[in-house]
């Protein structure tokens, strides 16, 4: 029994230093964020005014703009083809449906430096899409798709399929069946993946990066941008914003799997 | 004998109606991702193959003209040295991941108790939470006048400040912090998925706490450790941002490269070639991957 509890400590201890880590960074951009400090690097004691800068600031907010729209229709677009892959791949068997399931993962596992790369070359000189919203949101679909799949997919592994059976043999049409019995069953995991897809999508730098073209930034892009000159406090407002709508995603999510269970 | 005959031709019509349907349900799930895997996966992937062979002209610009010169030079050029550095930082990164990833996961699945959802949220939230700000803030913490230079001299443990940016080391410990977490939750999902029975057999078989930790944990979770690290290895070889930061032009990595080429050369026969052989040395570690480390452990764990 000692010995069990000198490992949970000593275990513990290392988790904690990991943690701390992990959010060492974020912390300081807190922290900074309300630091008067015009480098956004040092303690100088509480303000509120790079928070109001941020407010005026309409780089910032048509960036802010760009993002949420290409995270939007991706987050619809990629859920829908989720599901739909997610439920052909567990139904259908055909021969050549494990080379399209490695297939599917290739996106998910990809440098992103690659993906950006094939895609601007493919979109500038074979199908001469233009670059901007069109070809960032076809590319996020490309790299956002697969992780819906995935998700719902290991979620219908679990599912008891007998309801959908049952609904059928009691006389309910197919497209009944689903809509009534098999996607309200499926909801929370396509919640999970819409609320995984959208900061993914929101925060890619590199993709994007390759195919937005002159003019589209979307707001990764600004804070690039802006980094070359060195961290600036209003840099360090947008992370603490990222981060705090990234934990009251993250506590929605939690909640809604919550009340799953029940 | 004509009876015979009569059930076998309704038997091949009724395979045939089967095919049919099952043809027109595949295209009714299934067309969108297939779309995007042959024309947005496969097919950039074809167009960056037959530019790798296109010789470039004095300006950048594209001379339709064969050439082999530019996956010669990642072959065995100084590109190919790149490219083994970067599998190489790449491989350390994820062993790393592993040595720091799994006790972790395997503290919070077995200890974790009723904070487990506590704990994986302190790891997930960073990780999903602005990338580049973050890189830059952990750039500020490590530099020459940074949080921990300042206070091992406030301290007196050294008189200079100690030269972290620019190295492997550095590049290393931004690689660490980017993709930890994604070592972590797969090893954890793969523990919390142990049968307990199992751990109590081995416990009442006589094994001791170690013995069974590798004759039955670790074996158990083998497609956690996979997963876990084909989500680690395979973007961090081609990571650019990492080695752009925290490397600087000391420290380069076969996606820098990459980027170099096209964002700021705008040679496309070479970065795609480039390209090109990054994506083939890694879907070639993907298929070695799933080929001797067992493909079900890995989906289980996915």
């Amino acid at each position: 029994m000692k010995r069990r509890q000198i490992a949970s400590k000593v275990l513990g201890g290392l988790s904690a230093l990991i943690v701390v880590f992990l959010w060492a960074p974020v912390v300081l951009i807190i922290v900074f964020s309300f630091s008067s400090n015009k480098y956004g690097v040092a303690w100088e004691g509480f303000t509120l005014s790079w928070y109001a800068k941020l407010l005026q600031n309409t780089d910032v907010k048509d960036a802010l703009f760009r993002s949420l729209v290409v995270a939007g229709v991706t987050v619809v677009v990629s859920t829908l083809v989720g599901t739909m892959t997610a439920y052909g791949l567990y139904k259908l068997s055909f021969r050549g449906k494990q080379f399209l399931r490695t297939s599917i993962l290739l996106p998910l596992v990809f440098p992103s430096v690659v993906t950006g790369s094939a895609l601007l070359v493919f979109f500038t000189r074979l199908i001469h899409i233009p670059l901007g919203f069109p070809s960032i949101i076809i590319a996020h679909i490309v790299f956002c798709s697969p992780l819906a799949v995935f998700i719902i997919l290991g979620r219908m592994q679990r599912f008891d399929w007998s309801w959908e059976e049952a609904a059928m043999d009691l006389g309910a049409t197919p497209v009944r069946t689903f809509m009534r019995v098999t996607a309200p069953q499926l909801l929370p995991a396509i919640a999970a993946s819409a609320m995984l897809i959208f900061p993914w999508s929101f925060d890619d730098f590199v993709i994007t990066y390759f195919v937005a073209g002159v003019g589209s930034t979307t707001l990764p892009i600004y804070v690039f941008s802006q980094l070359r000159f060195g961290s600036t406090p209003v840099l360090n407002t947008i992370g603490t914003l990222f981060v705090t709508v990234t934990m009251l995603g993250l506590i929605l999510l939690g909640l809604l799997q919550k009340r799953e269970k029940r | 004998m004509m009876q015979t005959i009569d059930t076998e031709v309704s038997s091949q019509a009724s395979i045939r109606r089967e095919k049919r349907r099952l043809l027109l349900a595949m295209s009714a799930y299934l067309s969108p991702i297939i779309v995007i895997v042959f024309v947005f996966v496969f097919a950039p992937l074809g167009i960056i193959l037959f530019f790798s062979f296109l010789k470039t002209g004095p300006y950048g610009q594209i001379v339709y003209e064969f050439t082999v010169e530019n996956i010669k030079a990642v072959l065995v050029g100084a590109y190919g040295k790149i490219f083994l550095q970067s599998i190489y930082l790449a491989l350390q990164t994820n062993i790393l991941c592993i040595l720091i990833g799994y006790p972790i996961s395997y503290f919070i699945a077995r200890y974790g108790g009723r904070f487990k959802a506590l704990w994986v949220f302190l790891i997930i939230v960073p990780s999903w939470s602005s990338y580049l700000i973050r890189l830059y803030a952990l750039k500020t913490i490590v530099g020459t006048s940074g949080v921990i230079n300042d206070t091992l001299i406030n301290l007196g443990f050294i008189a200079e400040p100690l030269q972290i940016l620019y190295t492997p080391f550095a590049v290393m410990m931004g690689l660490v912090y980017a993709w930890l977490p994604f070592m972590i939750l797969p090893i954890y999902a793969s523990l919390e998925g142990l049968d307990p029975a199992v751990l109590e057999a081995a416990t009442d078989l006589g094994a001791p706490p170690v013995r069974r930790f590798f004759r039955v944990t670790l074996p158990l979770t083998r497609g956690g450790l996979l997963a876990g690290s084909i989500l680690v290895f395979i973007p961090t070889v081609g990571e650019w941002l990492v080695p752009h930061i925290f490397g600087g032009s000391k420290v380069i990595m076969a996606g820098t490269l990459v980027a170099q080429k096209f964002t700021v050369a705008g040679n496309i026969p070479q970065g795609s070639s480039l390209a090109f052989m990054l994506a083939a040395t890694l879907i070639l570690i993907l298929y070695l991957t799933i080929k001797f480390g067992g493909r079900e452990a890995l989906e289980r764990a996915l």
